[in-house]
């Protein structure tokens, strides 16, 4: 096993610890626990057996592991993003009604 | 009653709203979260001014405005820029629509027969875009001649159901899309605009035009 391997599992183990602490401290609820134990076990299988994720570009027509990592990456951090922005844009509202009913308050 | 919402507009606010004065019956300043002396100095001209705690955009501070002046039982409402851009001279021809019951929104357009003041060449053309944009994507009638007008009125009943969300610029677009695509009788008619150098260096860019976009496409998600 390589040493990058070894230290990456290790943080993984970690992550998936801390994970369960916040669940049982009922700071992120139970689905969300099992969805980021969901990932970082599939993080700990990519980085144990690399080959899997050439089988899967492989099958998607896309020519090295790596590459499939890389752009799903991308994808997941676009669409996270777009997420925040349409929070943001609800708070902005929201924020907006609060300074309209402040600025309305005199008026009957 | 005539609404003016303003942003950073000491020195010009007191003009736009004497000029305003003798065409309406109550004028509603809404200062918009100004850092300068704006609000004072609409305080000092006996006008009903309202004012938002921060900054929260044009389209916000419209609204503000209307609701204002559907509680204190405004018949007609008009929008109007804080700037000096538009005409207060149009506005008994912008309310005859309304009055005459021909229409319940009407939009002043700058691409009916008069010839607005000096609007520069890039401007003309990011509107002819803007225009196509409306057509193909939000569904506007490529018969509405001006696409981002922002001078408008329109009629009390019609103010209360119009649900217009976007705070900033986008709302020009958006109160057309809910205007031609609900049940309301609208119709344009000409107006002036006078572009100065000044309203100019504070109005919008022609970059702003993709931000329009942004935040009309985010305006779907956040709904």
């Amino acid at each position: 096993m390589l040493l990058i391997q070894i230290i990456l599992v290790a943080i993984l183990i970690g992550a998936i610890y801390m994970t369960w602490k916040r669940s049982k401290e009922q700071a992120i609820g139970f689905r969300e626990a099992v969805l980021w134990t969901i990932l970082w076990v599939t993080a700990a299988m990519i980085i144990l057996l690399p080959q899997t994720t050439t089988t899967i570009a492989n099958i998607l027509g896309v020519g090295r592991g790596v590459d499939v990592i890389l752009y799903a990456s991308v994808i997941l951090l676009f669409i996270a993003l777009f997420r925040l922005h349409v929070i943001v844009e609800r708070l902005e509202r929201k924020l907006t009604d609060i300074v309209r009913a402040e600025a309305l308050r005199d008026i009957k | 009653m005539a609404i003016i919402p303003a942003f950073q507009e000491a020195g010009r606010i007191k003009n736009t709203i004497e000029a305003v004065k003798p065409y309406v019956n109550r004028v509603i300043v809404v200062d918009d979260g100004s850092t300068d002396t704006t609000f004072i100095e609409a305080i000092q001209s006996d006008v009903t001014v309202l004012r938002h705690m921060v900054n929260r955009g044009q389209g916000a501070a419209l609204r503000t405005g209307t609701e204002a002046a559907l509680r204190l039982g405004a018949e007609c409402i008009i929008h109007i820029d804080a700037d000096g851009q538009h005409d207060p001279s149009f506005i008994p021809s912008i309310i005859e629509p309304l009055k005459k019951g021909e229409a319940e929104i009407v939009f002043g357009s700058r691409f009916l027969g008069i010839t607005s003041a000096n609007m520069p060449f890039m401007r003309r053309m990011v509107l002819k875009a803007a225009k196509t944009f409306n057509t193909l994507l939000m569904g506007i009638p490529r018969h509405v001649t001006d696409p981002q007008s922002g001078m408008r009125a329109m009629t009390a009943a019609a103010a209360r159901r119009l649900n217009f969300r976007q705070d900033r610029m986008a709302h020009c677009s958006e109160i057309l899309r809910l205007t031609t695509r609900g049940a309301y009788k609208w119709c344009e008619i000409p107006v002036r605009i006078h572009y100065s150098s000044e309203s100019l260096a504070k109005g919008q860019k022609s970059s702003d035009a993709l931000v329009i976009v942004w935040q009309l496409f985010l305006g779907i998600f956040a709904d």
